[in-house]
């Protein structure tokens, strides 16, 4: 039996979760919500998980029923992310390690997203698309690797929604990407935007600065509402979403679809998925928004694979990064 | 805690010296190395320095400005990191 706790701060959302042999027994989480039309800063997004890790690693240990000894492993996203939220939380890391006796684990984000897919889906080998605020890759396993097939050449599909959704000044609650997607069900008009996919990857800068221009004067002119774009960015930034999974897809020959990450979430997103994997005779999976969204457990459960093939981060190497690779990782735990 | 703050005559750098009790060595030593693992976000301009003999910190900077955002983070960290060692510690025996 292998119970192993996971700490993830880096973004808006911190989470800690407990796992123990693919069973979640405890996974709280709070998100750092920002006014309308503002974006959340390092800095303050630091300064929220300090305010409250401590009192969701209580939660966590307490919806769990576990004493600290009862833990085995302590993992902790070493990146990628924002440097102060990853820095916050690796320190509340690091100390319980310490005061526990466990060994310590430092987990790719990306990897998270992905172990808790398949953990939740049980899904074999799929073509696996992730796609949250700050990353967007197209990933499949092929020899000890999470390779990634293609990626955003710019920004990530769930920046470029943010992004929109402060220029249009919706709620952040819960998230800007929820409330774009209430808001593209009632659009009726289908306005024409900049579709920019390069090869097996995207770009979405482009489409964000035309339509951040595109509602200023579309807008006040009333030629289109707001939930017109809504909608039309969706369709757009979807479709190309879908057709570079597609892509990776005919290249592995894959019969499986994943989706991870925040964005993941979105009905449409799944719905348009779901059409083309059909066309495909492919399966879609994917969870919902307790694990698409950034979490605690799925740093534990990528933790409970990691340790269970032997590995361990030592204390002077768990320094966070910015910048972590998906496929800089070894995958031990898979043939 | 004491702390001391002056130009350096020879280097024009600025130190900062920062003492901070611990309990035990022990606690010392976990904090010391829950908090030095992180390499400081501004490449050049200031280093740090964590020792635990006598728990003392000692800082190094170019410039007022970047000493102080150095320290100041700093001590989030290590109020946090002390925050936590009141709600989960005593350490377990090794």
């Amino acid at each position: 039996m292998t119970v192993v706790i996971g700490f993830e701060g880096s973004a808006n959302k911190i989470g800690v979760g407990i796992i123990r042999d693919g069973e979640v027994l405890s996974n709280p989480r709070r998100t750092y919500i920002t006014p309308p039309g503002q974006g959340f800063m390092p800095s303050d997004t630091a300064r929220h998980h300090r305010a409250v890790i401590l009192t969701v690693l209580k939660e966590a240990l307490e919806q769990a029923r576990l004493k600290p000894a009862d833990i085995d492993c302590v993992a902790y996203t070493k990146g990628p992310g924002m440097g102060a939220p990853l820095v916050t939380v690796a320190l509340v890391a690091r100390t319980v390690a310490q005061l526990w006796g466990k060994p310590l684990l430092g987990v790719n984000h990306c990897i998270g997203h992905i172990e808790m897919g398949r953990l939740i889906t049980k899904a074999n080998n799929p073509t696996v698309l992730y796609v949250s605020g700050g990353n967007t890759q197209v990933i499949a396993y092929s020899e000890r690797r999470y390779r990634i097939f293609g990626e955003t050449i710019d920004i990530a599909v769930g920046n470029c929604l943010d992004r929109f959704a402060r220029v249009i000044k919706i709620s952040n609650d819960p998230s800007p990407g929820y409330n774009i997607e209430q808001m593209a069900k009632k659009g009726e008009q289908y306005v024409e935007l900049p579709y920019t996919v390069k090869g097996m990857d995207v770009s979405f800068s482009g489409i964000l600065s035309y339509i951040e221009e595109a509602a200023d004067k579309m807008l006040s002119s009333g030629r289109c509402t707001a939930e017109d774009l809504c909608f039309s960015l969706q369709e757009t930034l979807f479709s190309m979403l879908v057709e570079i999974t597609e892509r990776a897809m005919a290249h592995c020959g894959s019969q499986e679809v994943l989706i991870v990450g925040g964005v993941g979430c979105n009905l449409r997103l799944q719905e348009m998925m779901g059409v083309m994997c059909k066309e495909r005779g492919a399966k879609l999976f994917a969870t919902d928004e307790r694990f698409c969204i950034d979490n605690g457990a799925m740093i534990a459960q990528a933790g409970w694979e990691m340790f269970r093939s032997g590995q361990e981060t030592d204390l002077e190497d768990s320094w966070i990064t910015q910048r972590y690779r998906t496929d800089e990782v070894e995958v031990t735990w898979r043939d | 805690m004491a702390t001391d703050a002056e130009t350096h005559s020879g280097t024009g750098r600025l130190e900062f010296s920062l003492d901070v009790p611990f309990p035990s060595s022990r606690e010392a030593t976990i904090a010391l190395r829950s908090l030095s693992p992180d390499k400081e976000p501004r490449k050049g301009g200031i280093t740090k320095q964590l020792t635990v003999t006598d728990n003392l910190l000692r800082w190094s900077a170019d410039e007022a400005r970047i000493l102080r955002v150095s320290v100041n983070s700093f001590l989030d960290h290590l109020t946090l990191v002390i925050e936590t060692m009141d709600m989960f510690g005593p350490p377990v025996d090794p």
